[in-house]
């Protein structure tokens, strides 16, 4: 079977900086990976590159045996799901933003559950009520939530967290992990820059300030 | 019956009407005088050439001249646009030179064809003003929405990212950008539409009754020129954002930074 992610001495350079230095990575199917490193380390550019929205100077990236590029980018963001740090909802009620990623071309073999979304609200400390709630009203812990309940709902097998739980409260970032942990399906890459904070497994890789990342 | 002509010593009195303004500058000290006697100059001296050269093709009244004619004006508002937008011209020139012209062509032989039918059908006089009218008040709106569609990309990022991580497709990502570029070049159009003739006599009204046409046929024209640049605006709009956007986005769907000049 193959890896779900495969990441072959990757680097970055943007405006003659380096972002990340010779990085590679394998992550199994299923396996909960969490990336940890300073501000700067390039842990952000990283989930960046693997979504396509930046373009690494050399080395590649494979996602569940395929290589990424310009031509398999649009179908290989239909097997991931990306939340955001500061996670960008739109506009309208909470319901929209549920409902809205449904209307894309490629998510219309999965069908939106309604009753899915709120009994992952209820996992993750949030009420049924908050799918009527003006978007601008949300905190950031509540955005961080529905961004990840918007993510699990489109049932895609690898999910990229970029300090998705940065802004929660401990009960809340411990709902969460535990739901996470549980989906054993799921392949999911996590960034944090404190692994003390939101860790989903032992299996953490270090980025140096320098971002040529190191397996612990 | 014809306009009554203006002799050139008349016009020259008319230029008295700039004591007023250049009198307020001078009294409240506004550093305007240099920049509106340029203005005034440059005005004056562009359309005693253009009037010259109108007569011209007025008088040869070919097809083809008129449309080299249509062909300059497009060119001169293609350019300006892409300024304006403060755009890569490179990338923007020519797919809205096309856009331009499907803008003015569609609703002008439309106008042409269907709504006046003069004879001949391409006539000078009809196809050089008309056409005119649909490009000088296409321009600004096209400034509105192009620059509207990719500044808000680039402003509001974050949100098209989230689209595409989703699973959207280029045209899919930009559908709401799209949407709200129309809406902000489109919403003068329609707010002029809901209060002319009350607030204001529109120019070609004004023009047709000056020509000695009853206020009925003024208002006809006026109603189908109307209808005319709205046509043309969303027209040119909406193609020219579909025909750019092939070389302002990565293969990636990532909107090219390259897409606007360096300031």
């Amino acid at each position: 079977m193959n890896p779900a992610l495969t990441i072959n001495n990757l680097s970055v350079e943007a405006q003659d900086t380096l972002l990340l230095d010779i990085f590679s990575l394998n992550i199994p199917s299923g396996e909960k990976v969490t990336i940890a490193g300073q501000s700067g380390s390039g842990k952000s550019t990283l989930l960046r590159c693997i979504m396509g929205f930046m373009l690494p100077s050399s080395g590649t990236i494979e996602i569940f045996g395929e290589r990424l590029d310009a031509d398999t980018v649009w179908r290989l963001r239909g097997k991931m799901a990306y939340v955001a740090q500061e996670p960008e909802l739109g506009e309208g009620i909470v319901r929209d933003a549920l409902q809205h990623p449904f209307t894309y071309k490629i998510n219309r073999g999965t069908a939106y559950s309604e009753s899915k979304a709120v009994e992952l609200f209820e996992r993750f400390q949030l009420n049924a009520s908050f799918l009527e709630k003006d978007i601008c009203s949300l905190s950031g812990g509540e955005k961080q939530r529905i961004a990840l309940v918007i993510a699990l709902s489109l049932e895609r097998p690898l999910l990229l967290l970029d300090e998705a739980a940065s802004a929660l409260d401990s009960t809340s970032k411990k709902a969460v992990r535990e739901y996470l942990c549980q989906c054993d399906a799921l392949t999911i890459l996590s960034v944090s820059h404190d692994i003390r904070d939101f860790s989903l497994s032992e299996s953490i890789v270090t980025l140096p300030s320098a971002g040529k990342g190191v397996v612990t | 019956m014809n306009a009554t002509d203006i002799t050139f010593a008349q016009l020259l009195a008319g230029y008295s009407l700039l004591l007023f303004p250049m009198g307020f500058f001078l009294w409240y000290g506004v550093s305007l005088i240099h920049e509106t006697l340029v203005s005034i100059l440059r005005m004056t001296v562009q359309l005693l050439f253009v009037g010259f050269y109108l007569q011209l093709v007025f008088q040869w009244n070919n097809p083809w001249i008129n449309f080299i004619w249509i062909a300059v004006m497009v060119a001169v508002a293609d350019a300006s646009i892409v300024r304006n937008c403060g755009l890569r011209i490179r990338l923007f020139v020519f797919p809205l030179a096309a856009a331009l012209f499907a803008g003015v062509l569609i609703p002008l032989l439309i106008f042409l064809l269907v709504i006046i039918r003069p004879d001949p059908v391409l006539d000078a006089r009809y196809v050089i003003p008309i056409a005119g009218m649909i490009l000088g008040n296409c321009l600004r709106a096209d400034i509105v929405g192009i620059k509207g569609f990719y500044e808000g990309i680039a402003r509001r990022e974050k949100i098209y990212l989230a689209a595409l991580s989703a699973g959207a497709t280029l045209q899919e990502a930009c559908l709401s950008f799209m949407r709200e570029a129309l809406e902000a070049a489109l919403r003068p159009t329609i707010a002029t539409m809901a209060t002319i003739g009350i607030v204001s006599l529109p120019g070609m009204m004004t023009g047709v009754i000056l020509g000695g046409a009853n206020p009925m046929t003024a208002i006809k024209y006026q109603i189908a020129i109307m209808l005319a640049i709205f046509s043309g605006t969303a027209i040119t709009v909406v193609l020219a954002i579909f025909l750019t956007m092939r070389r302002c986005f990565t293969p990636y769907g990532i909107l090219d930074k390259d897409v606007f000049q360096k300031k």
